[in-house]
């Protein structure tokens, strides 16, 4: 489907790093990672960042992201929180956990005050995840479904990648190359998120998870995850 | 069919499967907890309930045929009513053999009313090229405690092979009444780089995941504290909605064992009020 200009116009809306929801302050576990030495240079940065991509990001955010957008688009308000709620329990970390729902929040705070009604709920409200706004923005404003996931990963892509400038540290240079390696997967991210049963939704990156718990505890931080 | 003939033989597509099943009900009498039913359908059975443990009544799962290959189906279902205890766990490893084409499944089912339960099984054994889709699914109300683990050893790597074929298609899950508050599913494919990704398991064969419900912010500096010196796992604890989650990585089963057995060490005082004695079982 194409998406009409005001469609992209609201996609690019939602995905910039202006919107004020704070996406910055969390690195997802990245930070850890760095300290533990774990991820040390481009090439680390870039297997990481891939690999979360492809084993988290696709068939957890996206695929929940997906089912969202159809039950906002069909104003299915409890079968969108049931999602949202399932996908807030995949986050395996209190940081993790958090960040999901600070983001969830924000962004509902943001549509509420652009006057999208339904998300006056979510501004306060355990079960906000991010994908959940995400998902009710993209279907309030006509974003198609594979668009409001290409912009989902993309915006996810593009905080990592400056994560990962500031922590490793990388120039500015690696992070375009970064990103350039990361946009050809993004379709593929898409049509894995597409085809993935309810049953196997999930993550599977046990280190994420391992070092986003130790982070907890790290001694000097930049990031809040 | 006994377990030295099964074991790592390449068992064909056309075996039929195993059919097993178990269902175990604890209730709590006036001084200790019974087994008030038990049903079993196929090779899973259930050895008579001991009580090492004051009131707790402690159970052995056991699998006679030592091992689950493609086609099989072992559904294990333990309910807990109100104040009852129990403490179950297994007396050998359980192992899922290779697999041509047929997908070999278990489903443990843990329903508990205001009931304390332990889910403590040995570790299981994948064989390399094992296809194999388990999850165990713990349905607890606010006034029940779990502590449960899930270990797992992907390859035979005392013969040096790695889980390079095959897949295991993973579940852990706690629901409280209709919320889910964690929800863990893995999918571990040989083919893939999970194994030596650094995202993933990094190079480790050994996976294991413990939760307990509900634990504190004071529960989680206990539990890290009691494991800080261990150099043979790498593992990560945090608390996520009243639930503990500790992740670890090893190369060797036994770590991983003996570093959850220590956590459960830890917690169970704290989540239970009991103190920790280990199945004499797990020392054999």
């Amino acid at each position: 489907m194409k998406t009409d200009s005001s469609a992209l116009l609201r996609l690019l809306q939602l995905v910039s790093p202006a919107l004020p929801i704070g996406a910055y302050h969390f690195s997802q576990g990245l930070e850890y990672a760095v300290e533990s030495r774990l991820v040390h240079d481009e090439a680390t940065a870039a297997d990481w960042i891939g690999g979360l991509a492809a084993h988290s990001i696709a068939t957890l955010d996206l695929s929940i992201l997906l089912r969202m957008h159809a039950a906002w688009n069909n104003n299915e308000v409890d079968e969108a929180r049931r999602w949202s709620q399932r996908l807030i329990a995949s986050r395996e970390t209190a940081e993790l956990r958090a960040e999901d729902r600070h983001l969830g929040c924000a962004l509902a705070r943001v549509l509420s005050d652009l006057g999208i009604a339904v998300a006056d709920g979510w501004r306060v409200n355990e079960d906000s995840s991010y994908a959940a706004m995400f998902g009710l923005a993209a279907s309030h404003w006509h974003i198609s479904v594979d668009d409001a996931a290409t912009g989902y990963a993309w915006t996810w892509c593009e905080n990592q990648v400056l994560a990962a400038i500031k922590l490793v540290p990388l120039g500015q240079r690696a992070g375009q190359r970064l990103l350039d390696a990361l946009i050809p997967e993004i379709p593929r991210l898409v049509s894995i998120a597409a085809q993935i049963e309810d049953a196997d939704i999930g993550i599977s990156t046990p280190m994420q998870g391992i070092l986003s718990a130790r982070h907890e505890t790290q001694y000097s931080r930049l990031f809040r995850s | 069919m006994n377990a030295a003939v099964r074991d790592d033989q390449l068992i064909s597509a056309a075996t039929q499967g195993w059919q097993a099943e178990l269902d175990l009900s604890f209730t709590a009498s006036a001084d200790r907890t019974v087994l008030a039913q038990r049903r079993h359908f196929g090779p899973l059975r259930v050895q008579r309930p001991f009580y090492p443990d004051g009131p707790v009544c402690n159970v052995y799962i056991v699998h006679p045929p030592g091992g689950i290959v493609g086609g099989d189906r072992l559904d294990l279902d333990f309910n807990a009513g109100p104040g009852a205890h129990a403490l179950l766990t297994t007396p050998a490893a359980g192992k899922f053999y290779r697999s041509a084409a047929d997908e070999a499944r278990q489903k443990v089912e843990i329903n508990l009313t205001q009931a304390t339960l332990e889910w403590l099984p040995q570790e299981t054994i994948y064989y390399p090229g094992a296809r194999v889709r388990q999850s165990t699914v713990v349905r607890l109300d606010a006034k029940s405690r779990f502590i449960g683990w899930d270990i797992g050893s992907y390859g035979l790597m005392t013969r040096g092979e790695c889980f390079d074929t095959g897949y295991v298609h993973q579940g852990f899950e706690l629901w409280l009444g209709e919320k889910p508050l964690l929800l863990d599913r893995l999918h571990l494919a040989g083919e893939g780089r999970i194994f030596d990704a650094l995202w993933g398991l990094s190079g480790h064969c050994v996976l294991g995941t413990l939760l307990a419900y509900p634990a504190k912010p004071a529960d989680i500096d206990a539990a890290r504290a009691a494991l800080e010196s261990r150099s043979d796992v790498t593992l990560g604890i945090s608390l996520v909605d009243g639930v503990l989650v500790a992740r670890l990585l090893a190369r060797h089963a036994d770590a991983a064992t003996q570093a959850f057995a220590e956590l459960w060490r830890v917690l169970r005082p704290r989540l239970m009020q009991r103190e920790a004695v280990s199945p004499r079982i797990w020392a054999t």
